[in-house]
């Protein structure tokens, strides 16, 4: 089976952020491999390992990015392309989702995959985006994936529980984190990586038009989120702590 | 005048408040722009809703009625949708952030050409658009987004309105639907585990999530305990749906759902970024965990220290007397 799975670099969430006159300040040392996309890759190895095929990771970003890519090959991609760009722009999912239809348009493949969504604008648009401007059958936030006489049997979490649906190839798939835990390169992928092939192509050579990479929603700034009053804490005797915190429950906070 | 349109979602036979928490503000919005609100409702039985959402001041009801819809497939889903737009032509189109809508949004907006907001936690209507409040950064931060064009969809988090009535006499207008087998793309082979009688986390006005610090039977025993006294629905941090003890639709978060109930108690949780970025907008958060420094408390209106093993008994017990 032929895999593309679609990447993408982005800020580590976890590190301290920082909001300076409205602008996010972004620590370029941390940025990562997107959380979501790391199990899109890691789900695509596992089935090459047990059907046979290839994974290729595709990532639109700017050099830097290189690095993200070079994570994906370490894990076990066989190679990449990279769709460069300067980074400066305000791209929206739509402008990915337009970037990344055009790029595959004229791609054989068996499953495009993607993760569910990117931690830094957790929008989680780009995939079905994608998949239907290639008028692709898919599936979103799939939390377990078997491949089977062509088709992809796509576990996915619905709003009141789990649904089995089947996919015909070529598909479309977006990725929970919930279905692995994306494999850690060891030493051997890392020195493998370095002779892998990256395919580095310019964003013009696409030939989009400016109208369809002028994203449709802006972000005009970012702020604190408003934070919760600091509430009170018990300590002491759970006996004690415990009844006091029901009693408060009913008579201060008006919630039993 | 334009038309605001909302998404009514319906569920495991119910309307989802949330959706009706959409239709309340659009109402209010679409008042003071001029505008008309019309809602449309997707489902096997959609007529049967119709009244329900009457009350929440619709000048016009789109129904979409057929037996394909009794699952959630995006296929018919999005080819209703995009019927719908063309019927009513809205200028925008507004949905409760389900992982329904999260599954379709995106291909809705491709199919339609439309600029799309999801999962905001506000939004309002400006000159030739809308802008909107967006936790981003697993809800660390919040960003202030706009969109443009004379089409916008925009998902709303759960929790983000009230609900108000004002019951009026809606226009009911069935859409016709007829899909083509071929249609079909992707086919639906099972539901494998659907959540029944359990309390649906979108609209519980309770929520006790365990997490970790339950470490077993006896624990998640009192955990159903404590949330059958209090009529709540029961939710997990990822650390206990991952390791298989509650269903993975229970999980609550940046990856799970997002809930917004009255009363939360996170019971054994540390309160991860990614966990409480799907509670952090509960009104009244209760926190036991038996790490003084535990980041949940950073969040919690009443802060527990102590062993769960410990705190729960007497915590039911006392609730048990005020609710009797
Ligand atoms: C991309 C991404 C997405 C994620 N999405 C989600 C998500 O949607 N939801 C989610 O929950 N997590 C999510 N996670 C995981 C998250 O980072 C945490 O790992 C997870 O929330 C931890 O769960 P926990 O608090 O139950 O466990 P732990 O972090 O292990 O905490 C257990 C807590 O229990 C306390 N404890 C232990 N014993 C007792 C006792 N006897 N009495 C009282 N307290 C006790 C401990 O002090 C500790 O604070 C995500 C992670 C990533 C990377």
């Amino acid at each position: 089976m032929k895999f593309y799975v679609c990447i993408k670099m982005v800020p580590d969430v976890n590190a301290p952020l920082q909001i300076k006159d409205g602008q996010l300040i972004q620590d370029a040392d941390r940025m990562i491999l997107n959380a979501y996309d790391a199990s899109a890759v890691e789900e695509a190895l596992v089935l090459k390992e047990k059907h046979g095929g290839e994974v290729e990771v595709v990532c639109i970003g700017s050099a830097k990015a290189s690095e993200t890519i070079r994570k994906a090959l370490a894990m076990g991609a066989d190679k990449a392309t990279h769709i460069q760009t300067s980074g400066d722009e305000q791209y929206d999912s739509g402008s990915y989702a337009r970037i990344l239809a055009k790029f595959f348009g004229d791609k054989e493949y068996d499953v495009l995959s993607l993760g569910k969504q990117s931690q830094d604008t957790d929008s989680g648009l780009t995939g079905s985006m994608v998949a239907e401007l290639l008028e692709l059958p898919y599936t979103t936030n799939a939390v377990g994936l078997e491949a089977e006489d062509g088709k992809l049997i796509v576990k996915r979490q619905g709003d009141s529980g789990q649904e089995m649906i089947e996919l015909p190839t070529p598909c479309a798939v977006t990725c929970s984190n919930d279905m692995n835990e994306p494999r850690i390169p060891n030493l051997k992928g890392i020195m493998a990586s370095k002779r892998k092939p990256v395919d580095q192509i310019e964003l013009s050579s696409l030939g989009l038009s400016d109208d369809e990479l002028t994203p449709n929603t802006s972000v005009k700034g970012y702020e604190e989120k408003p934070g919760r009053e600091p509430g009170k804490k018990f300590e002491g005797e759970p006996d004690e702590i415990a009844r006091e915190v029901a009693q408060l429950l009913d008579t201060e906070a008006n919630v039993l | 005048m334009s038309t605001i349109l909302t998404h009514i979602a319906i569920s495991d036979g119910k309307i989802k408040r949330s959706s009706l928490e959409v239709l309340s503000h659009c109402k209010k919005i679409a008042e003071s722009g001029g505008h008309s609100v019309e809602a449309v409702i997707i489902d096997e039985k959609a007529s049967s809703y119709v009244d329900g959402v009457k009350k929440y001041g619709a000048s016009k009801i789109y129904t979409v009625e057929d037996p394909v819809f009794k699952n959630h497939m995006n296929t018919p889903l999005l080819k209703a949708l995009a019927k719908v737009m063309e019927t009513a032509n809205p200028f925008v189109f507004a949905f409760a952030s389900t992982e329904g809508t999260k599954d379709i949004l995106g291909a809705l907006a491709a199919n339609q050409d439309a600029s799309v907001l999801p999962d905001v936690s506000s939004f309002e209507l400006i000159d030739g658009g809308i802008k909107a409040k967006r936790p981003v950064m697993a809800a660390k931060i919040v960003a202030n987004t706009e969109a443009k064009g004379d089409k916008i969809l925009v998902s709303v988090r759960s929790g983000s309105y009230d609900l108000v009535e004002s019951e009026t006499d809606a226009e009911v207008v069935n859409i016709d639907f007829n899909l083509d087998d071929s249609d079909l793309k992707a086919t639906l082979k099972e539901i494998i585990s659907a959540s029944g009688d359990t309390i649906d986390l979108n609209e519980a006005e309770a929520i006790v999530a365990a997490g970790r610090g339950v470490k077993d039977e006896e624990g998640q025993n009192l955990i159903s305990e404590l949330a059958s006294v209090l009529n709540a629905g029961i939710g997990a941090s990822r650390a206990l749906t991952e390791a298989g003890v509650y269903d993975p639709s229970l999980q609550i978060g940046q990856t799970g759902k997002v809930v917004s109930p009255q009363l939360y108690i996170a019971v054994g949780i540390s309160g991860a970024i990614q966990h409480v970025a799907g509670m952090a907008n509960s009104k009244v958060i209760v926190a036991i965990n038996k790490d003084p420094d535990a980041p949940i408390f950073e969040v919690a209106d009443y802060g527990i220290v102590g062993d769960l093993y410990k705190v729960l008994p007497p915590f039911i017990e006392e609730i048990k007397k005020i609710k009797n």
